[in-house]
């Protein structure tokens, strides 16, 4: 019996094999949304959209790409928007109003964004919070220093030394969208490689048995809460290169986004199963669809109706292609 | 006429075939045994029986009719599963009538109706808790007896399936299932009963179904079938539970010493491990023998003492650190505290040999999966592959994946808590035989065990615990089960009461089949 027990069954098909993939539902549906833009837009698939849709996506793809990494350990952290917003602020009053050189300021605007995302970490752990009700206290704080830092207004004058690192195009390619790409290969090689990787799946899994296994549960949990903040503050001072100025409101839209592009991507919100890849392809579904409800001229009223429901739709549809596939795989 | 009848049931998954031609009869008024090993196919019939999964095969009847044209019928069918499946923070009354449109509670909810009916039930049962309690705060034995409430409270029951039931109970409560079934068999309702412990199948048992690798291999009436024969059944071959498994190695120096430790649900506890012996633990459910244990693994607090590991202090409060000084904790709640459910049986095992298998390039999937491949065929792990969810593996094949992962790691102290808790019998004598085999290699050994047949087979020594206190120290060999029996239950315990949990819990169960 035991021999039985291990034998290997035979090898599935190469094409099974890709639709087990639990990121085959969405990538399917991502081509799909693809291939019906093409075909009802003749201005969809040129290369000067292309790279709007890649430059957009870069910002809520490095913010789904943190999120994701908590949402696979259980946790949320729904201040990550401000602190990107926060960083961005600082990284610019440091550059304009107090003259530091630029990439310094860089540098330490991620300094910051990783403390803000440890402190973050060490109230849920050290208290035992909950992650979603401290952060949203937390996404409170930090949104009022941006307030009472910037009073409300925009700080112009970053200098145009790195302007590029928002703006400007490596081989064609925008440069916020080639940090999104690297930041996505490390996350991967993280998630799928390192021991790290795997007790932060173990962890959002069974963070009980996790413990009992040996695994330092408390000290993963800071480190991704600091590393997500690290993210952010990278989106936010990419934001602050495109955008020329620092402005207060950098970060707002980072909140929900990458949420919903995660849970389109299959990252589950109660822990454990997902991957960051699957996170991108759900920030490029929604990046897509709201590309083309512009490019449709959709008036501004209808788009947050239109965006949604085709958002709805293509999660359905990665539901029910699970389901088909699951028919026999049970 | 049978009021469950099942022709020819079949389920595929991918690569494994759970059931074939399974036929089964189930006649109102009598108990029918569902008996098989671990993986054998139970919980996949059971399953399809009450209508949570479909057959890929074959027919199902209820009461004549077919349930797939009419699913109304699967409600006749009530099931009692073995892992506690109550609503921890919902009182009692409530967890009992859930749903109320099954049970008479439809409507807006009317507390004093149903704390009044409930405490018929709480009695009825010998359930000690009240209803307006929370379920959290009742205990363990009772949370169990409970969940047979629930299921009973269903109106339209007909047939109760009852997995396990009697796996956090002592004798005294198992009598009371026993009745409770009694009075159900004379009103007219049907029981399916699968249990691993052999008294029970014959105490209660009227039919019964053998399953094996998803087969009926047998069916008839207890009454033309023996123990021995049961078995072979069961396991396709004679199966011997030798009459011990206590190591044969000389008992030498002191591994662990713990000095006056205390800490939640235990006090004052002091002992020594020595290499070469199993340390067999012994006490009622809530003794605190698994708090004891969890606290020196540092997974629990300790309040003062302090624990010496070969002459070493040892760091208390840090579970990470016990891991790493090379002891485990394999803990009886594989649910809460051992499998990552959504994990494939290769990240499950794998976890705890990252250290062997990654270097600078990361996690080495090839040598991952040889020392996978190789656990598997170690423990005889049924699975379709490395890469099929734990969670959908059988119990006795989870527990398997366990020990084998702590093995791979090679530990120097391991505490076994209630290894063998719904396992069978076959994949019990493995169990027993990798423990005997560790402790003669000197790693240190921990039984806890609410059997008393399982600790006086494995256990050197046997040390009793009462309500947080050690009671005794004990040679196995040379000590009876009263003595040992009377000091699980405190000295004050009346003598027949310790009689009666010594009847069932001493040497009654299967010693040997040849």
């Amino acid at each position: 019996m035991s021999t039985e027990a291990s034998a290997q069954t035979a090898r599935p098909s190469f094409l099974s094999a890709i639709l087990r993939n639990p990121l085959a539902g969405v990538f399917i549906a991502l081509l799909a949304i693809f291939v019906i833009s093409c075909l009802i837009s003749p201005y969809f698939l040129t290369s000067y959209n292309m790279s709007v849709i890649a430059r957009g996506l870069a910002f809520v793809g490095i913010m789904t790409i943190a999120q994701s990494a908590l949402m696979i350990l259980g946790e949320l952290d729904l201040s990550l928007g401000t602190i990107g917003g926060l960083s961005g602020v600082i990284s610019g009053m440091l550059m304009v109003q107090a003259g530091v050189d630029p990439w310094i300021s860089i540098v330490l605007a991620l300094v910051l964004g990783l403390l803000l995302g440890l402190l973050n970490g060490f109230l849920v752990t050290a208290l035992g919070l909950h992650s979603l009700v401290l952060t949203i206290g937390m996404a409170g704080v930090y949104g009022g220093a941006i307030l009472v830092l910037t009073k409300g207004v925009a700080i112009t004058g970053i200098p145009a030394s790195i302007h590029f690192l928002g703006r400007g195009d490596a081989f064609g390619v925008p440069v916020p969208f080639i940090v999104m790409v690297v930041v996505l290969l490390i996350a991967l090689f993280l998630t799928l490689k390192t021991p790290m990787g795997r007790y932060m799946y173990a962890i959002g899994n069974n963070a009980a048995a996790a413990r009992m296994l040996g695994i330092r549960v408390n000290r993963i949990r800071l480190m991704i809460f600091a590393l997500a903040g690290m993210l952010s503050a990278l989106a936010g001072v990419l934001m602050v290169a495109r955008l020329g100025t620092a402005q207060p409101s950098i970060g707002q839209a980072w909140v929900l986004a990458p949420i919903a592009a995660a849970v389109i991507g299959g990252v589950a919100t109660t822990g454990g199963v997902g991957s960051p890849l699957g996170g991108i392809f759900g920030a490029a579904i929604i990046a897509i669809i709201e590309n083309i409800i512009v490019l449709f001229g959709v008036s501004p009223y209808w788009q947050g109706v239109v965006s949604g429901v085709i958002v709805v739709l293509a999660i359905s549809f990665d539901a029910l292609s699970r389901r088909y596939i699951r028919r026999d795989s049970h | 006429m049978a009021y469950l009848e099942a022709r020819g049931l079949g389920r595929d998954f991918p690569g494994v075939t759970a059931l074939n031609g399974v036929d089964l009869s189930v006649e109102l008024g009598r108990t029918h045994i569902l008996a098989g090993e671990n993986g054998a196919g139970k919980s996949t019939l059971v399953r399809i029986l009450t209508g949570t999964d479909r057959a890929s095969r074959g027919d199902l009847l209820i009461d004549g009719k077919d349930p797939l044209t009419d699913p109304a019928l699967f409600r006749t069918i009530a099931y009692v599963p073995q892992e506690l499946s109550l609503f921890p923070d919902v009182t009692v009354a409530e967890n009992l009538f859930m749903p109320f449109a099954r049970s008479g509670h439809a409507g807006l909810v009317n507390r004093k109706k149903m704390e009044a009916e409930a405490q018929i039930y709480l009695d009825r049962f010998g359930i000690r808790a009240r209803p307006s309690d929370l379920v959290r705060h009742i205990p363990v034995p009772d949370q169990q007896l409970l969940q047979i409430a629930r299921a009973s409270t269903n109106k339209e029951m007909k047939v109760l399936i009852l997995d396990e039931p009697t796996s956090a109970l002592t004798a005294s409560e198992v009598d009371r299932v026993f009745r409770v079934i009694r009075d159900f068999l004379a009103s007219g309702h049907a029981i399916v009963f699968i249990s691993h412990k052999m008294e029970e199948v014959f105490g209660i048992g009227d039919d019964y179904t053998v399953l094996r690798n998803g087969e009926k291999v047998d069916a008839g009436r207890i009454a033309d079938i023996d123990e021995p024969a049961l078995i072979r059944a069961m396991s396709g071959r004679d199966v011997r539970i030798d009459e011990h498994f206590r190591p044969a190695s000389a008992v030498s120096d002191v591994i662990m010493q713990v000095d006056g430790l205390t800490g939640q649900g235990f006090a004052d506890a002091s002992f020594t491990l020595r290499r070469g012996e199993i340390l067999g633990f012994a006490g009622l459910v809530g003794a605190g023998r698994s708090e004891l244990m969890q606290t020196i693994f540092g997974f629990r607090r300790a309040k003062s003492g302090q624990v010496t590991v070969e002459g070493k202090a040892w760091k208390l409060n840090d579970p990470a650190a016990s891991v790493q000084a090379g002891m485990l904790y394999l803990s009886e709640e594989r649910k809460h505290h051992g499998i990552f459910p959504l994990l494939s049986l290769r990240e499950n095992i794998g976890l705890s040999v990252l250290s062997l298998t990654s270097g600078k390039a990361g996690i080495n999937a090839g040598r991952e999966r040889g020392i996978v491949a190789k656990v598997i065929e170690d423990y005889g792990i049924r699975a379709a592959g490395q890469g099929q969810k734990i969670a959908t593996l059988s119990g006795g094949n989870q527990q398997k994946a366990i020990i084998g992962r702590a093995m791979a790691t090679t530990p120097r102290i391991l505490v076994f808590d209630e290894p063998t808790k719904g396992i069978d019998i076959r994949t019990k004598a493995e169990i027993y035989r990798i423990m005997k085999t560790l402790a003669e290699e000197g790693v240190g050994i921990i039984l806890i065990s609410s059997e008393m047949t399982e600790l006086r087979r494995c256990a050197s020594r046997i040390i009793t615990m009462h309500s947080g206190t050690i009671t005794g120290d004990y040679d196995a060999a040379t000590t009876n089960s009263e003595t040992l029996v009377g000091a699980i239950f405190g000295s004050d315990m009346p003598a027949a009461a310790v009689n009666a949990a010594a009847g069932t819990s001493s040497d009654a169960e299967t010693p040997h089949v040849h």
